[in-house]
């Protein structure tokens, strides 16, 4: 790999320097391999991370990981790992990556195959694993779970939601009756968060963003529905305040914990927040149940969260998945859930105290609403649909367009983006 | 003679090698990559030579037209403003005998701040019901929009950030110009029987004209490569009812990496600057722009 390296510079004169030290590495076998990982590294995750690549090294002596620590937002995350992966950089070598990213890493070549390695599939939620697969092969494994979830006050209401219709009656009564003034708020400014909420509408009333065989299905009925919902919750019902329109997660939870909000859509994070009484005036007054359902579909939570994949070009491969099976055994799982709030990808540990104990909500509440998570579509251009599918929903809850006009105009978007990259079934022949 | 011109020629050429490397050669470089399909994230399509596919592409892409139309209105709203904000501001300071330094300071203070904090200042000022404008909004007893959440009235605080900043540039560049205008001038108009109307339109004006020109062209040519404003404040939205075309490059190029088609934006962006900057120079005048400049 070095003398590689050297002879494609063109550094003639240090090439006897280099071939001799790497000899001398070799003849004596005591190089340990490097290997380093790049991900999130702020505040409780970083701590954790830290023990556990610790105790991994006190494991494996031969093995040093040295942590690359990456932007905190998942988009400029990716941004900097497209820059080096297709500069066929051999480090980092192993990624934490946001779900949605794996087919796009995967088709680009730039991470491992995991077959080789016949990880323990069955032993993981089995949504979380097909979101990993691309053209039938497993490219990275699960490492902890985002479920969206509706957050509830237990002071206002006796029982959840049984469905969308039933949603939207107790939170006008929350507002008409209790003086709440917002019935329901979620993630509705232009980004990502706002088609993980749309992704639940819409498995809500049973549509989809790609059928099976990869054609956009985003014109259908169903999607209509769906969007119509959402925007006559603004517009029409007035249970959803339009200033969600600019707002992101922090936002919304910000006007929950307030006490503003009979309903809320979030992430698990919000939990353990909500529940700290010096800054929450609902603490205690609040639980979580799945997103309803409406007619023709079914509750459905967006899943997100992250991956742990191995960079194509990494020069010790084997080294690398020896790290990724550590960080996903049981035991490390559970401390990250027990720091962080994270949770684990792993059935099994829903039935066990250890994950009772480490986590706010019940596991087997987090297990019930984690079965019925969906995961975005599987494509090599998610992030560009996304961006597709956003415009539309944005333009439509800002009344700049209808419902069925906008989906379709966003469709044959997709399609042709689909069909120009040479992603849509009839031409996908990889 | 000969010599001396090529003396002139052999030591102006490494400052003319070097706006060559990072002027031009990148400009051209530019252009050669807008004439390929090059996608970082799909490697597996290559880089292939496409003519002008990036450039069709964007011109029949409606949200193309709409980044245009989107600058355009920023652009003639601010500019305007600006111009006439700044020559009342100038005006009026040039008025004060003394402390005018001082006043011309604290003129330039909003200039002084970095963009991101203006537009974010601003953006608080008309975010959520609790923010200010709302609040006195409503004690007037008007229903104020949802800001940013409304394709129309999400112009008026962007507007207002841009004005607010870039006012006091363009003043202290009219306050120059005012001060470079000999007084005896208006002394003659005060004996000769003109009011300050009469003054304003006659001496005024037309004497100021090469600093107008200048503030003209500086703030249409940065008005329409606007960009940190409208990312910080709305992110183009709602939709994409205030994108300006240098914030569908950068998605283009640095968010979606679509490194041809992104390509092909900025040579668009390029070519029009630059048309717009040679026809305000012969319509209003070369030796205006060249020579009087104070």
């Amino acid at each position: 790999m070095m003398v590689n390296a050297a002879k494609r510079s063109g550094w003639m004169e240090i090439l006897p320097l280099v071939v001799a030290l790497s000899a001398i590495g070799c003849g004596v076998g005591q190089d340990p391999h490097v290997l380093t990982f790049a991900g999130s590294a702020v505040g409780s995750e970083a701590e954790a991370l830290r023990r556990q690549l610790d105790r991994f090294q006190a494991v494996h002596p031969s093995i040093r990981v040295e942590l690359r620590a990456t932007p905190d937002a998942s988009d400029q995350r990716h941004q900097l790992y497209v820059q080096w992966l297709n500069a066929q950089a051999p480090d980092p070598d192993v990624l934490q990556l946001d779900v949605v990213s794996t087919s796009e890493f995967a088709a680009a070549g730039w991470i491992l195959n995991f077959d080789q390695f016949h990880a323990p599939t069955a032993d993981f939620f089995p949504a979380t694993i097909a979101a990993n697969r691309w053209n039938g092969s497993l490219y990275a494994l699960p490492w902890f779970i985002d479920v969206g979830m509706l957050y509830w006050r237990t002071d206002l209401m006796a029982h959840p939601p049984v469905d969308i219709d039933d949603l939207e009656r107790l939170a006008a009564h929350a507002r008409d009756e209790h003086g709440v003034p917002y019935g329901l708020v979620w993630q509705g400014a232009r980004y990502e968060g706002l088609v993980t909420v749309f992704l639940e509408y819409l498995g809500a009333f049973g549509g989809r963003i790609l059928d099976e065989e990869g054609r956009v299905v985003l014109d259908s009925n169903a999607a209509v529905t769906a969007l119509t919902t959402m925007r006559d919750e603004i517009a029409v019902d007035r249970i959803v305040p339009p200033a969600v329109l600019t707002w992101q997660e922090e936002q919304v939870r910000f006007a929950f914990q307030n006490g503003q909000a009979a309903f809320m859509r979030n992430w698990p994070y919000a939990y353990g927040l909500l529940m700290d009484a010096s800054q929450s005036r609902v603490a205690g007054r609040f639980a979580v149940a799945s997103m309803p359902g409406g007619a023709g579909g079914a509750p459905t939570s967006a899943l997100g969260g992250s991956v742990l994949a191995i960079n194509a070009h990494s020069g010790d491969r084997e080294a690398a998945y020896l790290l990724i099976d550590y960080l996903l055994q049981p035991e490390q799982l559970l401390e990250r859930a027990r720091l962080v709030g994270q949770y684990p990808p792993r059935p099994s540990l829903y039935e066990t105290q250890a994950l009772a104990e480490a986590l706010t909500i019940a596991p087997g509440e987090a297990r019930r609403i984690i079965e019925r998570a969906v995961a975005r579509p599987v494509t090599p251009v998610y992030t560009e649909l996304s961006e597709i599918l956003q415009i539309a929903l944005h333009r439509t809850l800002t009344n700049q367009q209808e419902p069925r006009a906008a989906l379709e105009g966003a469709a044959s978007s997709m399609q042709a983006l689909l069909d120009k990259v040479g992603l849509s079934p009839a031409v996908h022949e990889k | 003679m000969r010599n001396e011109a090529r003396l002139g020629w052999a030591l102006t050429l490494p400052a003319l090698a070097a706006i060559a490397m990072v002027a031009v050669f990148p400009i051209f470089w530019t252009a050669w990559e807008s004439l390929h399909f090059h996608d970082l994230r799909m490697p597996w399509l290559g880089r292939p030579f496409v003519g002008m596919a990036n450039y069709v592409e964007a011109v029949s892409s409606e949200r193309f037209w709409g980044a245009m139309a989107h600058t355009a209105v920023f652009t003639a709203a601010t500019v305007t403003l600006e111009l006439a904000g700044g020559l009342v501001l100038a005006l009026i300071v040039d008025r004060f005998s003394r402390g005018r330094d001082l006043v011309r300071t604290a003129v330039l203070l909003p200039w002084a701040i970095p963009t991101v904090v203006v537009a974010l200042v601003w953006r608080f000022l008309f975010e959520s019901p609790a923010g200010i404008v709302n609040g006195v909004l409503l004690r007037l007893g008007m229903s104020p929009p949802t800001w940013f959440a409304d394709a129309t009235a999400v112009w008026v605080p962007l507007i207002l950030a841009d004005v607010w900043k870039m006012t006091p540039f363009v003043a202290v560049l009219l306050l120059a110009g005012l001060q470079n205008i000999d007084r005896s001038l208006y002394e003659a108009a005060r004996i000769d029987g003109a009011g300050w109307g009469r003054q304003l339109t006659d001496i005024t004006l037309p004497l100021l004209r090469p600093a107008l020109l200048v503030a003209f062209i500086f703030r249409s040519l940065d008005a329409f490569r606007v960009f940190d404003v409208i990312y910080v404040m709305t992110g183009g939205g709602p939709g994409t009812a205030t994108e300006p075309i240098a914030l569908l490059t950068f998605s283009s190029l640095l968010q979606n990496l679509r490194f041809g088609f992104g390509a092909a934006l900025s040579v668009i962006v390029f070519v029009v600057s630059f048309i717009f900057a040679a026809a305000c120079i012969r319509v209003l005048g070369r030796d205006a722009l060249m020579e009087r400049v104070p």
